[in-house]
């Protein structure tokens, strides 16, 4: 056997390590195309095919864009687009405010604080399910706990219907959604609060730093990494809300709560309309995934420049 | 039928040698080697399925040690195991609720056919109760083509949306005598002119009505609203009218009765109707009937049958809008107020109109693709016999869908409605849009119907936009006015 410039050895070397790295992420990479990759092309496939299971009469011709087509001369599919943005935007913001407020009381030594960080979770631990009926029962009708209160003030003449008005149907949903994922985001913030040096708060007192001061320039800034992780995991979350909605309104008054998730839950699963829900699909699929995208250059990049 | 057990232990014949396979099971010599139904894997269906009874005589020189462990199984593959045999029974599944007293009827029933009919086995497939999860599965299995189950349970609505994907069996072929049924459900049940589902059993729409506050049934949508609000008015009851107004189809069922009420239609042929003024009139009346007249709780737009009832039977309202199942609930003096003080007429008409009746129900039909539609039909034809819809109707008070039963004491006997006021509801009843797409239809029309209900928009202008989109569906899926498709 001829030995090989040292070059060459090193860059065969290189290459046989390369293999090996191949092969050993194969696994992995194969169960990543299997179970995300393949099923998001498959989606993006029957999107392009007018595909109705009830109607096989009409067979599954190719329609190109037509669904999407459909999609966004829908005024319907612009409701659900609008409702859940609106949806996101008011509970993210809320939770983001009471998760804060809540951390900050959480980090501060005191007596029985294992105890409050535990019970606080307890609503992120019940099922979205039991959650929403819980929500639903307490605003329902005469016997509603939610008008029973509202009557005791005297404040309101008749009690609302909550659910049966466009606008005050939101109330019982969104208080739900802040109710049960607001501790999610406080134990968030809670892990990045911990991290952040005790010392750099000495010093700002030994310099006169008032405590807004030392919130607004010191926890902020450095809370950044935690507040990034926590919006995306709930701004995805929210934009894909679909249990709470579901079983507390079921997208009404009309169609006045419907997310996007439950029009394409109905257009896929429930008429069974293949193509045009595959098509709704892959349009919530680019939202959410421009959305993350966003997230992670708006802030991830400020951090990364910050780290530098 | 094949010889039962072993032959007479005489003539040096051998008894342990013969191996019978009856309904238990394999048997040497009267002795249960393996237990029925000895089943294999076979068939279109890819499912066990039973083997036929027979008797197969085995002489061998293996030690009886050795045959009793290992011939069960290879007879199993002698006796054809891989292709259908050609005179056993036919295997008939059949989807069914094997919830309550439902399940229990229905297995009773099919026992008694077993006897009957040996030739034939039923198999039950458990299947969901809540109808469009059942509808769902019933849409997948059929769109894969299985043989599988062979007899579908229907919603009244299904059957032209199966039918025209061709997905069950023209019925025409077994000749069903369709006149001893209720016109109005085998209309229900016709499509292109042909019988897919014969009706298993009937259910209305039927106005409830408090016979200790008014002196009876009103005669027209203004009288039923002025007795509702003198009767709030002078009992101090909470609630005139109560009907089911979530957005469902429960909806639609609802709206359906006005509609016929003030004499409009949905649908005529291909061309959509709910535009018309006499559907804005009906919308208009019910929408009134909660912000005007004030009759009807709003919280009624959150409602489907079950809290109807709960208002009923509590004495809170004087009229309700339900279905036949809350008769023989409400008997209950344990837990209704109301026992004994109430009884059931069609929801009646405004001026111009006809009273009527949503037509519901179960109806049975045959999967295009069943491997035995001939045996499918023996059950069918079974199950649909006046003596089973009797059995039926007084077990869980389903209401026959044989007009002749009515006259029969039997079934006076039989329900705790009275039949004559069942039938003249039967009568009034009016089936929802004969179409393929109706559900689709349907919950275009139960979106704009709820906006109007919830005064997110006027009457005219929600049933001129559920008209337009009802339309646009129709046309673009061929089934429109001037379409003309196969399948209609």
């Amino acid at each position: 056997m001829t030995t090989l410039p040292v070059g060459e050895r090193e860059a065969s070397a290189e290459a046989r390590e390369a293999r090996l790295a191949w092969r050993l992420v194969a696994p992995a990479l194969t169960a990543i195309l299997l179970v995300a990759l393949f099923p998001l092309g498959w989606t993006v496939w029957e999107s392009l095919y007018h595909h109705d299971l009830r109607m096989p009469w009409l067979g599954r011709p190719f329609v190109g864009a037509a669904n999407y087509v459909e999609a966004l001369s829908d005024p319907r599919f612009w409701g659900a687009m609008a409702h859940t943005l609106f949806f996101a935007a008011v509970t993210v913001s809320l939770e983001l405010v009471l998760g804060c407020v809540l951390a900050l009381a959480m980090n501060r030594a005191f007596r029985g604080r294992a105890l409050v960080r535990a019970a606080v979770l307890v609503p992120w631990a019940i099922p979205t399910v039991v959650s929403a009926l819980l929500w639903r029962f307490m605003f329902e009708g005469q016997a509603g706990i939610a008008n029973a209160l509202l009557t005791a003030t005297g404040l309101t003449g008749p009690p609302p219907v909550w659910f049966i008005d466009a606008t005050l149907a939101w109330v019982p949903v969104v208080l739900a959604d802040v109710w049960k994922t607001t501790p999610f985001v406080a134990l968030l913030l809670l892990a990045g609060l911990q991290n952040i040096d005790a010392s750099i708060y000495e010093a700002a007192r030994i310099d006169g730093a008032s405590a807004w001061r030392q919130f607004r320039h010191i926890t902020l800034p450095l809370l950044q990494p935690a507040i990034l992780v926590a919006l995306i995991f709930r701004t995805l979350d929210a934009f894909r809300v679909f249990d709470l909605i579901y079983v507390m309104t079921g997208g009404g008054p009309g169609t006045s709560t419907e997310p996007i998730a439950l029009y394409t839950f109905t257009s896929l699963l429930q008429n069974l309309r293949f193509g045009y829900g595959s098509a709704l699909s892959v349009i919530v699929f680019l939202v959410t995934f421009g959305l993350a995208l966003g997230y992670i250059r708006f802030l991830g990049g400020g951090l990364a420049e910050e780290r530098a | 039928m094949p010889v039962p057990t072993a032959g007479p232990r005489s003539e040096g014949h051998r008894p342990h040698n013969t191996l019978t396979f009856n309904r238990a099971g394999w048997q040497e010599g009267g002795r249960l080697l393996a237990r029925a139904p000895v089943r294999c894997y076979r068939g279109r269906a890819r499912a066990w399925h039973p083997l036929r009874p027979e008797t197969v005589a085995i002489r061998t020189p293996l030690s009886s040690r050795v045959r009793r462990a290992f011939l069960p199984g290879l007879l199993l593959l002698a006796a054809g195991c891989g292709r259908a045999p050609a005179g056993g029974p036919a295997v008939v599944t059949l989807p069914i609720s094997t919830l309550g007293a439902e399940g229990q009827v229905l297995r009773g029933q099919l026992a008694r056919f077993a006897v009957l009919r040996p030739d034939i086995r039923v198999e039950q497939r458990a299947t969901p109760d809540a109808a469009d999860q059942r509808h769902q599965l019933y849409v997948q299995w059929l769109n894969a083509g299985a043989s599988d189950p062979d007899i579908l349970q229907l919603d009244v609505v299904w059957t032209p949306e199966f039918a025209a994907a061709g997905w069950i069996l023209d019925l025409d072929r077994f000749r069903p005598a369709t006149d001893s049924f209720f016109p109005a459900t085998i209309a229900a049940n016709r499509w292109d002119g042909r019988l897919y589902a014969l009706p298993w059993f009937v259910d209305v729409g039927m106005l409830y009505w408090r016979t200790d506050l008014v002196p009876h049934a009103p005669t027209s949508i203004a009288e039923l609203e002025a007795e509702a609000a003198r009767a709030m008015r002078e009992r101090g009851l909470p609630y005139g009218l109560v009907w089911q107004g979530a957005r469902y189809e429960g909806l639609v069922t609802v709206f359906n009765e006005y509609l016929g009420g003030f004499g409009g239609r949905m649908l005529d042929r291909g061309r959509v109707l709910v535009d018309s003024p006499q559907a804005v009139a009906a919308l208009t009346a019910m929408r009134d009937e909660i912000y005007r007249e004030r009759i009807v709780p709003p919280n009624a737009l959150t409602w489907h049958e079950e809290e109807a009832r709960f208002a009923f039977q509590n004495g809170e309202t004087v009229f309700m809008r339900n279905w036949p199942y809350a008769y023989a609930l409400m008997q209950d003096s344990a837990a209704s107020r109301v026992a004994g003080r109430y009884a059931v007429a069609t929801m009646p008409a405004a001026p111009g109109g006809r009273p009527t009746a949503t037509l519901g129900g179960a109806q049975l039909a045959i999967n295009a693709n069943s491997d035995h539609p001939d045996a499918a039909w023996a059950v069918i034809e079974y199950l649909t016999r006046p003596a089973q819809m009797l059995e039926r109707a007084r077990v869980v008070g389903q209401f026959p869908t044989r007009p002749a039963l009515y006259a029969d004491p039997a079934l006076a006997r039989a329900l705790t409605i009275p039949p004559a006021q069942a039938r003249e509801v039967i009568e009034h009843a009016v089936p929802r849009p004969v179409t393929p797409v109706y559900t689709e239809l349907s919950e275009i029309l139960q979106i704009d119907l709820h906006r109007a209900l919830t005064r997110q928009q006027e009457p005219a202008a929600a049933l001129a936009h559920a008209a337009r989109e009802m339309q646009a569906l129709l046309d673009r899926v061929g089934l429109g006015e001037d379409d003309d498709v196969a399948g209609r």
